[in-house]
C-alpha cells in the first residue's frame, strides 16, 4: 500500500463508544434532565464500544456483523445522526447518508416538495436542487407521480426517490445501509451500478447482508460483533470466517438484555 | 464530554477543546448553525408558510383579517363610557385604549405562539431527526421566523390604524426593531428551552396549555404596569414580557424613549434566554435523538 498522509483519512474514529441510556419508566427521563448532576436513572447499554477504525480516500469498507451488533449505530455516529458517549469522532467530507430511504418524506406533500426539503437536509443550495431537479427526476423514474403527495406512493417509489436524491448531493462519503433491498431489481441494478461508479471517486460505506454485493463492491471488510470489532481486512476472509461463525454460534435470544 | 461541531455540513469533528476555546465556539455556534443552515431554513419555512393557508380560499387575506378584525372589535368594545387607563391619550380615550390593548396582545400572541407549539416542535419533525444529519436546533429559529411573519403583519395593521385615527406616527416607531430583534432572540431560546423538555416529556405542553392563558393577565396587556400597587408594579417586572410590553407601547403609542432601565433589562432577558436555551437545548441534543 502506497504512503498515505493524515489528510488522505477521512474517518477516524479513537475508542469510539456509544451507550444509550434505557430507563424503566418515562418518567425517569424527566428526572434524568432535572437531577442528572446528581444522580442518574438510566441504565446505560453499550451498543459500541472501543472502536478504531481509519478510512482513506477512495476505500470502500463493508461492513458485517448480526442483527443488532451495532452496525447501523455506527453508521448513524459517523453520520452525526447521534453522539457517540465516548472517544473522538472526527469525518472530512460530505456524507450523503442513504439509510432507511423515504422514511423522511413528509407524506402530505409533492415528491417535488420533497426533493427541495430533502435536498436542503443534505446540504444543497436551493439554486443547486433547482440546477439538478430534471436528472433527478430522471434517476427516480417515477414520471407524473413527481406532482403527486408522497402518501400516495409504493415504497418502491418512495425508494427510488430518495436514492436518487442521495446520488444528486455530490457526496464524498456515500453510507449505504441496507436500503435497497425495497425497490425492485432493474432499479437495485440501477443504484449498485451508479455505487459501483461513485467508488471511483468518494468513499463508500456499505452495510448489508447480502455478501456477493460486499465482494464486489468493497475493497476492505469489518466485522462487528456485540459493538466491537471482531475482524478487519480482505473482504473474502473476513466473509469466509464471518460464515464459518454463523454456522457454529447459534441465534441468542439474550443478546438484547442489558444486564450482563 | 467531547463537543460535535458540524461545520458546513461538510465536516464532523468530536474533540475536546480548552474551556476559552469552548467559550467562544458556545457564544458563536447558534449563529454560525443558522448561516451554514440558511438554505434549509428557507426550504423549511417555505414549507411551513404554504402549510398554514393549504386548501383555504383566501388563504393570506386571513393572515391579514385576523388582527383587522381584532382591532375593530377593540375599538367598538371600549366606545362605551368606562373609566380607562390612557384617557389623556391624543387619540381620544377610546380608540387609544383600544390601541393600547391591541400592542399587548400583539407581543402576547407572538409569545403564545411559540409557547404552545415549542413542546411538541420536535415531535412534529421526528422523522427528519432520527433518520438524517439535521440540525434539530434550527427548527425552533424556523418557527419563530414563521410567527414573526404574523407579528409582522398585525404590527402593520396596528400602524395603518394608528395613521388612520391619528394621522401620524411618532419617529420613535423606527426603533421597533430595536425591541423586536431582542424579542425573536427571547422567544427563540424559550423554544429551544421548551422543545428540549417537551421531548422528554408531553406534561411540557400540557403545562403550557394551562400557564399560557394566566400569563394574558399576569402582564399588563390590559391595564398598564404603573395602575399597579406599589410591590405588585415592581414585581411585574419577574414577567419577562412586562418589559417588552412596555418599550414596544412607549416606542409605538407614546411616542417617547423607554426607561433606559427597562430596556437594559429586556436585553438581559433576551440574551440570557437565548443562550441558556441553547445551553439547555445542546447539553441535551444526543440524548433527544435517543429518546424521541
Amino acid at each position: 500500500m502506497s504512503l498515505s498522509t493524515s489528510s488522505d483519512i477521512v474517518i477516524q474514529t479513537r475508542h469510539l463508544g456509544k451507550a444509550y441510556q434505557l430507563y424503566a419508566r418515562r418518567s425517569d427521563w424527566l428526572k434524568q434532565v432535572m437531577l442528572g448532576w446528581w444522580k442518574s436513572y438510566f441504565k446505560p447499554f453499550w451498543v459500541l464500544r472501543d472502536i478504531d477504525l481509519q478510512v482513506r480516500r477512495g476505500e470502500s469498507i463493508g461492513i458485517l456483523g448480526r442483527n443488532g451488533c451495532g452496525k447501523s449505530t455506527l453508521l448513524q455516529v459517523i453520520c452525526g445522526m447521534t453522539l457517540p458517549s465516548h472517544g473522538e469522532l472526527r469525518v472530512t467530507g460530505r456524507i450523503a447518508p442513504v439509510l432507511a430511504l423515504g422514511s423522511t418524506f413528509d407524506l402530505e406533500l409533492s415528491g417535488r416538495e420533497n426533493v427541495m426539503i430533502g435536498g436542503a437536509v443534505l446540504g444543497l443550495k436551493r439554486s443547486e436542487v433547482l440546477r439538478k431537479f430534471s436528472s433527478i427526476a430522471e434517476f427516480a423514474g417515477i414520471g407524473d407521480y413527481m406532482e403527486q403527495p408522497v402518501k400516495h406512493y409504493s415504497m418502491g417509489m418512495r425508494t427510488r426517490l430518495a436514492f436518487a436524491i442521495c446520488a444528486h448531493v455530490e457526496a464524498e462519503i456515500l453510507v449505504v445501509d441496507e436500503a435497497l433491498a425495497v425497490g425492485d431489481v432493474a432499479f437495485q441494478r440501477k443504484c449498485l451500478d451508479w455505487i459501483d461508479n461513485f467508488r471511483r471517486s468518494g468513499t463508500l460505506l456499505f452495510v448489508s447482508h447480502s455478501m456477493a454485493e460486499v465482494r464486489r463492491l468493497c475493497t476492505r471488510a469489518v466485522w462487528i460483533e456485540e459493538g466491537r470489532i471482531r475482524e478487519e481486512g480482505d473482504p473474502s476472509e473476513v466473509i469466509r470466517n464471518y460464515h464459518r461463525a454463523l454456522m457454529v454460534e447459534k441465534d441468542d435470544v439474550h443478546r438484547f438484555s442489558a444486564s450482563g | 464530554m467531547p463537543s460535535v461541531n458540524v461545520v458546513n455540513g461538510k465536516q464532523i469533528v468530536v474533540e475536546d477543546l480548552g474551556a476559552a476555546e469552548r467559550a467562544v465556539r458556545f457564544l458563536g455556534k447558534p449563529f454560525a448553525q443558522m448561516w451554514n443552515h440558511q438554505d434549509l431554513i428557507q426550504a423549511i419555512l417555505r414549507r411551513e408558510l404554504s402549510e398554514r393557508f393549504k386548501g383555504s380560499a383566501a388563504g393570506w387575506i386571513w393572515a391579514v383579517v385576523a388582527p383587522l378584525l381584532a382591532i375593530t372589535v377593540y375599538s367598538l368594545a371600549f366606545t362605551t363610557n368606562l373609566k380607562l387607563p390612557m384617557a389623556d391619550n391624543a387619540a381620544g380615550p377610546k380608540v387609544g385604549y383600544a390601541l393600547f390593548i391591541f400592542s399587548g396582545i400583539i407581543v402576547f400572541n407572538f409569545w403564545s405562539e411559540m409557547a404552545f407549539r415549542a413542546p411538541m416542535l420536535l415531535h412534529e419533525y421526528t422523522h427528519f431527526i432520527k433518520q438524517t444529519i439535521f440540525p434539530s436546533d434550527m427548527l425552533a429559529v424556523i418557527s419563530t421566523l414563521r410567527a414573526t411573519l404574523y407579528t409582522l403583519i398585525s404590527i402593520s395593521v396596528m400602524l395603518v390604524f394608528q395613521v388612520s385615527v391619528t394621522g401620524g406616527l411618532p419617529w420613535t416607531v423606527l426603533l421597533i426593531p430595536f425591541t423586536f430583534i431582542p424579542f425573536m432572540a427571547f422567544l427563540i431560546g424559550m423554544s429551544w428551552f421548551l422543545c428540549a423538555l417537551g421531548a422528554f416529556t408531553r406534561d411540557a405542553g400540557y403545562l403550557m396549555i394551562n400557564i399560557v392563558p394566566l400569563f394574558m393577565f399576569a402582564t399588563p396587556i390590559f391595564y398598564p404596569h404603573g395602575a399597579l400597587p406599589s410591590p405588585a408594579n415592581f414585581l411585574i417586572y419577574i414577567n419577562a414580557l412586562t418589559g417588552y410590553v412596555e418599550v414596544m407601547r412607549d416606542i409605538v403609542l407614546l411616542g417617547k424613549l423607554p426607561n433606559p432601565l427597562v430596556y437594559l433589562w429586556t436585553l438581559f432577558t433576551s440574551v440570557f434566554t437565548f443562550y441558556f436555551g441553547y445551553w439547555f437545548f445542546d447539553r441535551y441534543r444526543n440524548v433527544i435523538v435517543d429518546v424521541i
